[in-house]
């Protein structure tokens, strides 16, 4: 598959694209993003394309409905003398059919592209259980790209008009940059229409600055890919496809292996694609934050995929959360059981709205779903339990703000990820269930400790010692980077402030690193990005 | 004042402790997470006759006792027939 990383995009689409960009009036450039955006599309999914346009219209439509319905809305509010809250209810009913109905088009879509399968062999199986034979055979389709992502944001502009926090545009060519900006558009970040819409407008002009900090930015996430993401490939694929051939202790290796992995594809990706916007002055909203520093489970999904938690809090947890019969059950069961745990209840049943959601996000199968609930579980679990921890703590005269404390938690959280992936990236639930077993119960370090795991033929599965050095010392590098963002220190800012030459020399060593490091040639299989097929 | 009063209220009941007079950051350091924020919604609705949508939970309504009042008194005013 073409993507951000095949060597025609970085060696000749993307610096077109720029230069085009650049030699073109300030009032034009939004609509060179367009054309080389539907270009991006057009070259990974051909007439799939058409998708993305009946989304673009829906929306714009929608919006313009939603538009007329609330200016009704306000000139008959405003010549009411009394019963405003009824006409304001009135209107809302009307409001929320016209935004179901555009909804219905986005989500329909990313149905019957991405889930049909998946229904139709969950009621065959049911019907199944009662004696029905459907065996229901549908054709199977190639998603467009970026679906999951892009209907997401379409569904935000959506929602935004309707809770009037964006007002309805009305121009065309806005909407569907928003929705198709190329940069974004294979793996997010899933924006929202008042973050990105006017920017990508603004036709800001390629400054050398913006060239340097996005170039540097995707140099960095081009280094996460192909130095690290795309070698741990030869290791995790053989061990995930073949997991009975291993013991527990390659299980664990092979899942600690794929988080790497999948950290340094989707973060690297997320890199390149903040870097390409930066260069076209547009600012995307960032996807990751040090997300293996964190000291919970909760705490992790508000630094991985932000955007994906942000999106699923905004217009899944509050609404379900506050809607009006949780509300009730909150004001009962507080009086019940008090602050802590009588929010509790409905807040898990939002909870279990949105990791359901999450889990199923991610692909129609049943390990994304079990992938999801294992971490709704673990945030209910944790948020029952926070109380009684705080007390041990207390008794046991453990301060939890200590260093050590801290380090645990981080250690706990790190193992609770790791588990997570493993199910995420088995193939199957059944795959999954088999491999934890493995893991748990069949625990050899034997083949870890002599290394022979990472020999060169029979023994050796993928890596060599050259593999993994490299690795090893890409991963360092990360976490130095991490440890100081951590600190909340902008690496771009102190970067932008350094001599000239050592501002080239650091361009430079990424640079040669990707060129001379990254994993090309027949030795590796090249590696899709991993997000781009949820 | 009186919103205000009743706000610092709530929250004092709600989270015991912090310090929700000067403090600006209530959501940013999660000193009310998800769960104490649904608690609190439902305790504000009750005080104050008062429907919270989801749409006004936002960092910018809920990270300080201003925050707090301003959209409490707006939405009172809002919601007034």
């Amino acid at each position: 598959m073409t993507s951000y990383f095949s060597f025609i995009f970085l060696a000749a689409f993307l610096p077109a694209a720029v230069a085009v960009y650049a030699i073109t009036p300030r009032r034009a450039r939004w609509v060179v993003l367009l054309v080389a955006s539907y270009l991006f599309f057009f070259w990974l999914s051909r007439e799939l394309i058409l998708a993305l346009w009946v989304s673009t219209l829906a929306i714009y439509g929608t919006g313009l409905g939603l538009g007329a319905l609330i200016r009704q809305r306000d000139s008959a509010v405003k010549a009411a003398k009394s019963g405003k809250r009824e006409i304001r209810a009135r209107f809302a009913r009307k409001m929320k059919l016209v935004m179901a109905a555009g909804l219905l088009v986005n989500f329909g879509l990313l149905a019957a592209f991405k889930y049909l399968h998946f229904f139709a062999s969950v009621i065959d199986g049911a019907l199944g259980l009662v004696g029905i034979t459907l065996n229901t055979e549908l054709p199977v389709w190639a998603a467009p790209i970026g679906i999951s992502f892009y209907t997401l944001m379409a569904g935000s502009y959506l929602i935004d008009v309707y809770r009037g926090t964006v007002a309805p545009d009305r121009n065309l060519g806005r909407v569907a940059l928003f929705l198709g900006f190329f940069p974004q558009i294979m793996e997010g970040p899933i924006s929202r229409y008042g973050q990105t819409a006017d920017q990508l407008m603004a036709g800001h002009p390629v400054t050398r600055a913006n060239l340097y900090a996005g170039t540097l930015r995707m140099l960095w996430g081009l280094g996460k890919k192909m130095i690290v993401a795309d070698r741990l490939n030869a290791f995790v694929k053989p061990v995930f496809a073949d997991y009975t051939a291993y013991d527990g202790g390659i299980i664990a290796l092979g899942a600690v292996l794929y988080t790497v992995q999948l950290y340094c594809d989707f973060s690297g990706t997320m890199d390149v694609a903040l870097g390409m916007g930066r260069i076209f002055g547009v600012s995307l909203p960032e996807n990751f934050r040090q997300p293996f520093f964190s000291r919970t489970a909760a705490g992790f999904w508000q630094r991985w995929h932000i955007t994906l938690g942000t999106w699923l809090r905004d217009y899944i947890y509050y609404p379900v959360s506050l809607s009006k019969p949780l509300k009730k059950l909150t004001s009962k069961a507080r009086k019940r059981f008090g602050n802590r745990y009588g929010p509790l209840l409905a807040s898990s049943a939002a909870l279990f709205c949105v990791w359901f959601g999450n889990g199923l996000w991610h692909g129609a199968g049943s390990q994304y779903i079990f992938f999801g609930l294992y971490y709704f579980v673990l945030i209910v679990a944790g948020s029952l339990i926070e109380p009684t921890a705080v007390k041990v703590a207390e008794r046991l005269h453990i301060s939890r703000e200590s260093a050590g404390y801290r380090a645990f938690q981080i250690a706990r959280t790190l193992a609770v990820i790791v588990v997570g992936e493993l199910f995420f990236r088995a193939e199957g639930l059944d795959a999954g269930l088999a491999m934890f077993a493995a893991m748990v119960c069949d625990f050899n370090g034997a083949s870890l400790v002599d290394g022979s795991v990472f020999g060169v033929g029979a023994a050796g599965i993928g890596l060599d010692g050259h593999d993994l050095a490299l690795v090893l010392a890409w991963v360092a590098l990360m976490l130095v980077v991490g440890l100081i963002r951590e600190r909340g220190v902008s690496i771009t800012e102190r970067v932008a402030a350094w001599p000239l030459p050592a501002r080239w020399a650091l361009w430079y060593a990424l640079f040669l690193a990707v060129i001379i490091f990254g994993a090309y040639g027949t030795a590796y299989a090249p590696v899709d990005p991993m997000y781009a097929q949820f | 004042m009186e919103e205000r009063e009743t706000i610092l209220e709530i929250l004092d009941e709600l989270a015991p402790g912090a310090d929700f007079e000067g403090c600006t950051t209530l959501v940013d350091d999660r000193v009310l997470d998800s769960l104490t924020i649904v608690a609190l919604v439902a305790e504000l609705e009750d005080a104050f006759d008062i429907t919270i949508p989801a749409v006004e939970v936002v960092v910018e309504n809920f990270n300080s006792a201003d925050g707090l009042t301003a959209m409490v008194k707006r939405l009172v005013e809002d919601q007034l027939d």
